[in-house]
């Protein structure tokens, strides 16, 4: 390691909602290592614009040695292999599918063999590691502790996620960034605040490491990569095959950009077609009954679903992490009706008898999306029917 | 040979939600945002006009989001025409099926044809040739402006649309100036509807309220020529809020007064939804806080500005001729010889 002569960093986050604080994580780097002499560059990757809301994105950071050497390594206007890949979302871990490319990549993908992949999460390695897909050569996984923080756009709500990743990073590549050095940038970012101090000394403190070896890992992810047409398979003026009635995109899934996931109860729907009408993914489906079932292929996991439905614990978002597949639940339902039930209550942390209210018992890895108040079953505001619980 | 207008087509009003047509011709799998308004006009512009639609689409949000990489959603024909060229595309269109319908070229049909724009290219670039194809009467086309108040599509930037003291990258918040944009949004549709007397249908919408948009783009595609709806979309992105309060958001627009919905009919203005109960007097106008504090393109602002906003949101309901569509009224002295019986539609302050 003492011979590298340049680092590069990239940042996976989802997009717009993690762009600020992706954009922070990737400047206090190249701010740090340049209190050591090195010098750096933060940039953002052409091929993610314009970004989308969910929709993976990366940045990146690139330090080096001396300008020269910079120049070297930016030759190319995207690492295509890098030795930090940190994942701002622990659900991302899933699979990237980003504007860059067409597809599903493992997260790992740009990882040089025994570099770092640091995720933030409040789950344990091991569990992160189950939903990540089969290593093709050895790395380390570091979880930072925290949650997903979607920081927003205009307004930065800060929570420090930017600290903590760096002082995860001063752990794993102390000849480039000091801790001493990360905690001098981040007071400068912080604008003098202490506590930003404390946050780094955190992370380079409880980020905890996991060796994964080759074969390690999950694989059972959708593969979805696609044979590319090429411009000899095009047809003159770049027609494209329109859908057929009743077909969905096969070439796009929306799963991919997704950290929350809706879980319906049936025995509590009114059918009152709200969910299925204001979905903008088009994922609802009706069934024999009248009653709208999701397919998970196609959702996003917005939240509209949840957010319009009359009847309170119907719809509920839970964490995309608890579940491995995107398999149709409403058969389930239809032939084990109280297998599915206690499915839903598993999931959801609600109780699935609109008889009782909210059982109260918080899921184990519930994960905050925008704001705290949307804890799927820590509070009454996490599926929201009312504007009560908003995100002021 | 006289030329006949195309016979439009024969689309009746929707009665409630289950009434909605159930077949999607804009199917799922578009690299939109999460809880994007805009995507959902698309999915009931089309579910409304149903499968004999040629759609047209401008450059923007759903042109980009929704034909990325050789793949996409639509089932309906879909092309694209350059950013400002909405109108034209879609008289262009309207007046290559005429033809082609005259020469025997194609079996004689209704065939519904609708172009899209987003408010950069419709309320900026677009405008004159919207405004031109508005005039040619002969011709069946729609133009639906999506409006979510920015060039979105290239990561937010200020749009005539833009309303008074948003955050854009164009005009962001700083220590110095607060608020760097300070021009009141563009009155598109009720510009529209009083420059164009011939045109027999132009409409202001939101897909918050789907059953009302889907019928005014049914009545528009059915009383035919060139018609113009205008709907209003939340943009999670650009207005910085958590995307499961797009809905909420559509419907706070409506009953803050800030988006009054309307339609010009054969120039008859009928005020509809919950504008209409608040002209009546029967829903009281929310206060325009009530809208801008979950956006945070708006975190900056103080309560001058909330109240600036406020007044501005008042004056269009206490001075203009029709709330959101004539922004002026007239001296009482011409009141008599105009024969304008303008009682004060909506005394009361907000809620």
């Amino acid at each position: 390691m003492a011979e590298e002569r340049s680092v590069s960093i990239e940042v996976v986050y989802r997009g717009i909602f993690q762009k600020t604080l992706a954009q922070r994580i990737c400047r206090s780097v190249v701010l740090a290592a340049r209190k050591r002499g090195h010098t750096g560059t933060a940039f953002a990757r052409y091929g993610d614009s314009p970004e989308r809301n969910g929709v993976p994105a990366k940045q990146f950071a690139v330090v080096a040695a001396d300008e020269l050497e910079l120049e070297a390594s930016m030759a190319k206007y995207e690492p295509s292999v890098v030795d930090v890949s940190i994942a701002v979302d622990d659900t991302l871990v899933k699979g990237v599918e980003s504007w860059a490319w067409y597809g599903r990549q493992p997260i790992w993908k740009p990882v040089r063999a025994n570099g770092w992949l640091l995720v933030t999460s409040d789950k344990k390695p091991d569990e992160v590691l189950a939903q990540t897909d089969k290593a093709e050569r050895p790395y380390t996984l570091g979880i930072v502790p925290g949650g997903a923080s979607f920081a927003g756009l205009w307004v930065y709500k800060d929570d420090h996620t930017d600290f903590r990743v760096l002082g995860a990073l001063a752990k794993i590549l102390p000849q480039w960034i000091a801790l001493d050095d990360a905690k001098a940038a981040s007071l400068e970012l912080a604008k003098g605040d202490q506590s930003a101090v404390a946050s780094v000394q955190y992370g380079y403190d409880a980020t905890t490491m996991r060796r994964v070896k080759d074969g390690e890992g999950t694989s059972g992810h959708e593969v979805l990569q696609f044979k590319k047409p090429g411009w000899t398979k095009m047809r003159p003026g770049v027609i494209v095959e329109a859908r057929k009635p009743g077909e969905r995109n096969p070439y796009y899934k929306k799963y991919g950009a997704r950290t929350m996931r809706p879980v319906v109860n049936f025995d509590t729907c009114i059918k009152c077609t709200m969910c299925w009408l204001d979905c903008p993914d088009e994922c609802f489906e009706v069934t024999p009954e009248g009653h709208y079932e999701v397919v998970y292929e196609a959702c996003i996991g917005c939240g509209i679903c949840a957010q319009v439905c009359p009847v309170k614990d119907c719809i509920v978002m839970v964490d995309e992490l608890k579940f491995t597949d995107n398999k149709d639940k409403w058969q389930l339902w239809k032939t084990d009706h109280s297998k599915y039930n206690s499915w839903f209550e598993d999931m959801s942390g609600v109780s699935a008898d609109p008889k009782k209210g909210a059982s109260g018992s918080v899921p184990p890895n519930a994960n905050p999306a925008a704001n705290a108040a949307t804890n799927p079953g820590a509070d009454p505001a996490a599926n929201p029917t009312t504007s009560a619980g908003g995100d002021e | 040979m006289t030329t006949e207008i195309m016979p439009a087509q024969d689309l009746p009003q929707i009665k409630g939600v289950k009434d909605v047509p159930y077949d999607e011709l804009f199917v799922s799998g578009h690299r939109t945002c999460q809880g994007c308004e805009s995507a959902l006009v698309m999915r009931h512009m089309v579910k409304a006009s149903g499968p004999r639609t040629i759609v047209l689409g401008s450059t923007g949000c759903m042109y980009v989001a929704n034909t990325t990489y050789y793949t996409t959603p639509w089932v309906v024909p879909w092309m694209h025409t350059q950013l400002g060229a909405s109108g034209s595309a879609a008289l262009g269109t309207a007046a290559g099926l005429k033809v082609l319908m005259r020469k025997g070229k194609l079996k004689n049909e209704k065939i519904n044809v609708i172009a899209f724009c987003g408010d950069g290219g419709g309320a900026d670039m677009g405008i004159g040739a919207i405004s031109a194809t508005l005039t040619h009467k002969d011709y069946n086309c729609l133009v639906l402006l999506y409006d979510n108040e920015s060039y979105a599509n290239t990561d937010i930037q200020l749009s005539s649309q833009t309303p008074y003291g948003a955050v854009t990258t164009f005009s962001p918040s700083g220590d110095k100036k607060r608020l760097m944009h300070t021009r009141w949004k563009k009155n598109v549709p009720g510009m529209l509807a009083a420059g164009h007397p011939e045109s027999r249908y132009i409409a202001a919408g939101c897909a918050a309220y789907a059953v009302d948009l889907m019928n005014k783009i049914r009545k528009a595609l059915e009383l035919g020529g060139p018609t113009f709806v205008h709907t209003l979309d939340p943009c999670p992105k650009g207005w910085d809020y958590h995307p499961q309060y797009s809905q909420e958001l559509g419907h706070l627009a409506v009953e803050t007064g800030i988006w009054p919905l309307y339609e010009v009919v054969d120039g008859v203005c009928n005020l509809t939804g919950p504008t209409r109960q608040i002209a009546e007097g029967r829903k009281k106008r929310k206060p325009v806080y009530e809208y801008l504090k979950r956006q945070g393109r708006f975190a900056h602002f103080i309560d001058e500005d909330v109240e600036h906003f406020q007044a501005q949101v008042d004056k269009m309901w206490t001075d203009w001729l029709i709330p959101g569509v004539i922004p002026f009224t007239v001296p009482a002295k011409d009141v008599a010889i105009l024969k304008i019986d303008k009682k004060p539609m909506h005394e009361q302050k907000t809620a």
